[in-house]
């Protein structure tokens, strides 16, 4: 069990209103993520889930069960702080059994579900620990177990990886991946880390300014963006963009390459980094002049500049003989191309 | 204007220019012979000539009179006694009973200041907390009241002693108050309890506040973040009070148990000007004690004075060791 339903939910603060309207629905066992960029709601939706906050308006249910007034422990979940949050003066056990105790759970119960939960996260080792003695991979697990041992409804987790450095956030980040799949419970993630939501999410929840952009798996978010924004903030390095105003459904891309579109007036075409490769003969192409190449060994990324100065930016695979000033010729599949309307909604070609 | 202001700012530094183009020469000297050490000296000598000359110096004059005896006043007339002022003060059949000791009021004063020290602590330190856990809560006009509470802590004792020697006294304010709804009128700083009362009732007034502010601090410090994974958890308040804002304030209790316990024994101006140490000796603390000694009574004792409050100095320099000691450890856990 584990489905939750946000219906009109808004939050202000005074008289700034930072949720607009959220409507969604979080299937049973999924794993939702909320991604955006900074102050775009998505913790403040996450504390409005957990109970912590209040919505101003709408209705949040569990399982079919209105919870909108229910406190946070009425809620049946279990939030994963970023901070972690764990009691600094009490050990590894006490920290995990304290949410146990407040149930009058008998004691050999708690023990049980600690030695599991131990198990399951390869902490059973650091139980006479305390916080300030765990390396930050170990304080992510504890904290995760403390989440784990109250078998919680869903799992609410709030940037849970963003204070470990790079490695030790891939590890986890497949570790929480097993335990999903181990679980079967419903998670909701707080990222602004694409890439976390990317390979975790079984939907992913774009906000931006308390409103959704989109919402969708991750590879149909990466393929179709509906909008500017989500193609844009989806997809590392960023989307190229070029703006080109479209007559008798062609347009020209700068440097003079033309191409069908399915609108008119003002179009903006998108084409990923990914999507562009290096033009072979002297057919049409985009032709740019190479600004910077940043050689990543399996890949090269080049920064380039369009004739009218557009920035363009492509990954090609392998280890090309490129240099910084050298023009070159791109060229792309007709099914890499986006396009996005003047109000920056997408077109179907 | 700028040319005005730019002239007026020129005056008004140019003597500091002028003495510093004075002591330049001799300093770039000094540093040339001695290095930096010798400039440390130079910058650190005025500092320690005014620690010398109000501390180091009527401390061991203190130490001195207490070594010597008789009604003289300079110490160049005072016999040289050996430890024997120390002798008086601890001689004692029975220390439990003051009346058997040699020095009486001595111990009297020590046995108020013992039971001045455990009540009024107990209760500063337990007000200060309630208080602290108020105003760190979201409460309308917050910023209002933790001004009011630290504005006692501002007045000179002797005003707190006056202010409430006019609401206590026979003819004050709370009698007026009292006559008015139609009670009896009490004698509050002639009663022997009343009066000890209203000495840990002031002093815990007056400096309330002070340790206010620390818990205050303490409070704040503590992360959101976990008193919200304690709601997750469904923690019933007494339970998050207990087992988590207690033990993680424990060092700022520490430090206001120590502070608290350093001012108690040291109590004197408020409680001196609200009851003057009565009524009989049921007020009379051990700095009053020896004030009177030393200085108020009819047969001043210098070197007895000098004594007691070397006894009382050791007291404190314990407390004070046990205090540094918490801090750094409350220091050191902040670091970890």
């Amino acid at each position: 069990m584990g489905r939750i339903v946000l219906d009109g939910i808004t939050k202000s603060f005074g008289a700034t209103q930072v949720i607009h309207g959220i409507d969604l629905e979080i299937e049973e066992g999924e794993l939702a993520v909320f991604v955006g960029p900074s102050g775009c709601g998505k913790s403040t939706l996450l504390r409005l889930i957990a109970g912590l906050d209040r919505p101003t308006s709408g209705r949040i249910e569990i399982n079919g069960r209105d919870v909108t007034r229910a406190s946070a422990a009425d809620r049946g979940l279990a939030m994963v702080f970023q901070s972690y949050a764990l009691y600094p003066h009490m050990t590894v056990r006490q920290n995990l059994s304290f949410g146990l105790e407040n149930t009058r759970m008998p004691k050999p119960e708690i023990a049980e579900r600690i030695d599991e939960a131990g198990r399951m996260l390869e902490i059973g080792e650091l139980m006479e620990r305390r916080p300030t003695q765990l390396s930050g991979g170990q304080r992510q697990r504890v904290a995760i177990g403390r989440a784990i041992v109250r078998n919680p409804t869903a799992f609410l987790l709030d940037e849970p990886l963003s204070n470990l450095d790079a490695e030790l956030r891939g590890t986890m980040r497949a570790e929480l991946a097993r335990l999903h799949a181990r679980l079967a419970t419903t998670m909701v993630y707080v990222t602004h880390d694409q890439v976390e939501a990317m390979t975790l999410a079984d939907k992913i929840v774009v906000l931006r300014g308390g409103r959704i952009e989109q919402v969708d798996t991750p590879l149909g978010l990466y393929n179709r963006p509906q909008n500017l924004f989500v193609a844009g903030f989806i997809g590392a390095p960023n989307m190229n963009f070029f703006r080109v105003r479209a007559t008798g459904g062609q347009a020209e891309l700068p440097g003079g390459l033309s191409l069908a579109v399915p609108g008119e007036g003002e179009v903006t075409v998108g084409i990923r980094p990914q999507g562009l490769h290096l033009a072979t003969g002297d057919g049409p192409a985009l032709e740019v002049v190479i600004r910077l190449v940043e050689a990543l060994g399996a890949e090269t990324v080049v920064h380039a500049d369009a004739a009218d100065g557009t920035p363009v930016v492509t990954v090609l695979s392998g280890q090309p003989s490129l240099a910084a000033g050298q023009p070159i010729r791109l060229a792309f599949d007709a099914d890499a191309v986006h396009f996005f309307g003047a109000d920056g909604m997408r077109l179907e070609a | 204007m700028a040319g005005l202001g730019q002239t007026l700012g020129r005056a008004a530094t140019w003597p500091l220019t002028l003495a510093a183009r004075a002591v330049d020469p001799p300093l770039r000297a000094w540093q040339r012979r001695t290095g930096t050490g010798g400039m440390a000296a130079v910058f650190l000598a005025p500092n320690l000539l005014i620690f010398s000359v109000f501390v180091l110096v009527p401390l061991v004059l203190n130490f001195a009179y207490s070594m010597t005896g008789g009604t003289g006043i300079l110490l160049g007339q005072r016999p040289f006694v050996g430890a024997e002022q120390y002798a008086r003060l601890l001689e004692c059949q029975d220390y439990t009973r003051p009346i058997t000791c040699r020095e009486d009021q001595f111990w009297t004063a020590v046995g108020n200041t013992a039971q001045f020290v455990i009540f009024q602590v107990s209760l500063m330190v337990v007000v200060s907390l309630i208080t602290a856990l108020i105003l760190n809560r979201d409460i309308r006009g917050r910023s209002f009241f933790r001004a009011v509470f630290f504005f006692p802590v501002l007045l000179s004792p002797v005003v707190v002693g006056l202010i409430w020697r006019w609401i206590l006294q026979r003819q004050g304010l709370l009698n007026l108050i009292m006559v008015k709804l139609g009670l009896e009128p009490e004698v509050w700083l002639n009663d022997r309890v009343y009066a000890f009362a209203a000495t840990i009732g002031v002093s815990t007034w007056a400096h309330m506040g002070f340790y206010t502010l620390i818990l205050l601090a303490g409070l704040q410090a503590i992360p959101r973040d976990l008193y919200e994974a304690a709601e997750m958890d469904a923690t019933p308040p007494g339970r998050v009070f207990w087992r988590i804002t207690l033990p993680l304030l424990g060092p700022n209790l520490a430090v206001v148990l120590v502070l608290a316990l350093i001012r108690g024994v040291q109590i004197f101006d408020e409680a001196y000007v609200l009851t003057g140490g009565g009524p009989g000796t049921s007020t009379l603390y051990l700095t009053q004690y020896i004030y009177e000694s030393g200085f108020a009574s009819l047969l001043r004792e210098p070197g007895l004075a000098a004594a007691a409050s070397i006894l009382m100095g050791a007291v404190l320099v314990v407390l004070t060791l046990i205090q540094l000691w918490l801090s750094r450890r409350a220091e050191g856990r902040k670091a970890r």
